[in-house]
């Protein structure tokens, strides 16, 4: 019997088709197509050999096999994109590691010989150590237990440590800046001061490991 | 100037290599591509206010100041040194697409003047002459003209702070009366024109056009080499976007800093040079993908010889530092860049 023609429509939707459950997820990873085969472990041989006969997902436009390409930077450049408008949040991105640069390269220049070397110019060590700095260990999850809801603390997963950490930071620049300040001047000065362990987003997290301290007592509310 | 892409290889380095280059005068074909550093000091000096900004904001970061040496620039060095300054100054047109480094060749045109002992009247912006003004007054010598008191000032002082001793040496010609109790006499230093300008903001323009006046009258005594670098030179002949107080349109010609630099551009002067440069960047009425002379000078530039895109395709006929009143064309286009 022939589909009715509002399911033949469907059938052609790309946003929201689900690939077949047999689909290999690509892999991106140069070295390892460079390795000879002598070199790869049992588990890595077997993968390339499905590789040959399953089919393979298409990769994303966001994933790339550069050296330039990191994905936590892609990660908070998705974050800080408005309106699906990628092109001006990566043109922010690249403008905020622009000023981590030049304010850290300043700074060498007029620092003393001996101090030279403890100042880190390199803008992705410098993100990668902030956004490590604010994410935190613990957190609150709201439980309601006989009719009342109690913050009982909760150990959190890797993903939700940085999904918070990113999700802090873009919150603070938006919204406590000066109106003529721009939100790279604001970005690279707030990564600089998580990066000293100083700062409003250092600051929360210190106010929710403290909050976490408190409920204690709750702690055994938790089932997981 | 290309836009910086920054790679992880090179944030991760740190300093910038240089190479130490022989002074300005011997840069020659083999010195192509690489950069010279200007002490910190001498850009102070020679260019209170002609580079970029984005320029401006890399000597801030790396503390230092480096130019490519460019094919264009040692072309122009080699016209300057073999011109003959008993014929009317040549006038040099240096043209290309946006970015591609028409301001930055004419700052080391500048700098290499300035290194030789010229008196160098630069013009870092012709459009911010023509655009912008906050105060425009009728001018007190001639009536139909407008003075723009704020921006003559600015130049005023720019150009004291580059041309210190030539303004003690150079003598005025003539007595200028600026108003009922104040007048400079014949015979003093052109110095004190200067400080008349900066003093009573109202004669600042006139001051400037003295000033002009008097280099374009003295260059061609011969005792000091005069350049003229103008960027965005096409702002002179274009339109403003100023109004009179009765809403009518304002020529660039009824200005007075526009009228008294025109004359500066004719080529009835010898003893120096004049270099320009078009710029689309801060045009007014003009298309973005509009960087040939026809385009952006219009009518002015008739009699200009065709563009040349590739550096060798020079008509010798034209245009030769032997200068006819030539008008020699430079392109600068994205090959160039090293």
């Amino acid at each position: 019997r022939p589909p009715s023609p509002l399911v033949r429509c469907r059938l052609t939707q790309v946003r929201w088709s689900r690939y077949n459950p047999s689909f290999i997820e690509p892999e991106v990873n140069k070295e390892l197509y460079q390795k000879p085969w002598e070199e790869l472990s049992e588990e890595e041989k077997k993968k390339l050999e499905l590789k040959a006969v399953q089919p393979i997902k298409a990769a994303p436009p966001s994933l790339s096999s550069s050296v330039f390409s990191d994905p936590m930077v892609s990660k908070f450049t998705n974050m800080m994109m408005k309106g699906g408008n990628k092109v001006l949040a990566r043109s922010l991105m690249s403008q905020t590691l622009e000023a981590i640069k030049r304010k850290q390269l300043e700074k060498y220049h007029k620092a003393p010989e001996d101090e030279k070397e403890t100042i880190e110019c390199n803008p992705y060590v410098i993100f990668h150590q902030a956004l490590k700095n604010c994410q935190p260990i613990i957190g609150l999850s709201s439980i309601t237990k006989g009719g009342k809801t109690y913050q009982v603390p909760v150990p959190l997963k890797d993903n939700r440590k940085r999904f918070l950490a990113m999700k802090w930071l873009i919150t603070e620049c938006r919204e406590n800046k000066n109106r003529r300040m721009l939100m790279p001047e604001k970005l690279s000065l707030e990564l600089l001061q998580a990066f000293n362990n100083e700062g409003p987003i250092i600051k929360k997290k210190h106010m929710l490991h403290k909050m976490a301290e408190a409920n204690r007592a709750y702690a055994h509310f938790r089932w997981w | 100037m290309p836009v910086l892409t920054l790679s992880k290889q090179v944030l991760a380095s740190i300093d910038v290599t240089v190479c130490v280059l022989p002074s300005q005068a011997k840069h020659s074909e083999h010195h192509e591509g690489r950069h010279y550093s200007i002490p910190l000091e001498e850009v102070k000096a020679v260019f209170p206010h002609g580079l970029p900004s984005r320029f401006q904001q890399q000597i801030k970061t790396f503390n230092e100041a480096c130019l490519m040496v460019r094919k264009p620039a040692l072309e122009l060095f080699t016209y300057l040194k073999s011109s003959n300054f008993a014929h009317p100054a040549v006038r040099y047109v240096i043209y290309g697409e946006k970015g591609t480094g028409k301001t930055m060749t004419l700052c080391h045109v500048v700098h290499y003047c300035a290194r030789q002992g010229w008196l160098v009247l630069h013009i870092p912006d012709a459009h911010l002459w023509v655009k912008n003004c906050k105060e425009l007054m009728k001018s007190s010598y001639k009536e139909e003209r407008l003075d723009q008191p704020l921006q003559a000032s600015v130049w005023l002082k720019n150009f004291k702070a580059s041309n210190e001793r030539f303004l003690k040496e150079i003598k005025t010609q003539k007595t200028y009366v600026w108003g009922k109790q104040e007048s400079t006499e014949e015979g003093r230093p052109l110095g004190e024109v200067v400080e008349q300008g900066l003093a009573r903001t109202r004669n600042a323009s006139d001051a400037v056009g003295v000033v002009l006046k008097e280099l374009k009258q003295q260059c061609q005594r011969g005792s000091f080499r005069l350049l003229v670098a103008v960027d965005g030179v096409n702002a002179l002949w274009g339109r403003t976007t100023l109004k009179r107080e009765d809403k009518s349109p304002v020529s660039p010609g009824e200005l007075t800093l526009v009228y008294n630099l025109r004359k500066l551009m004719m080529n009835n002067w010898n003893g120096g040079a004049i270099v320009t440069t078009l710029s689309q960047t801060g045009s007014l009425f003009k298309p973005r993908s509009a960087y040939l002379p026809q385009e952006l000078l219009g009518k002015v530039s008739h009699g200009l010889p065709p563009p040349s895109f590739t550096m060798g395709n020079r008509n010798p006929g034209w245009g030769t530092a032997s200068g006819h009143g030539g008008r020699v064309c430079f392109s600068l286009s994205s090959h160039n860049i090293l």
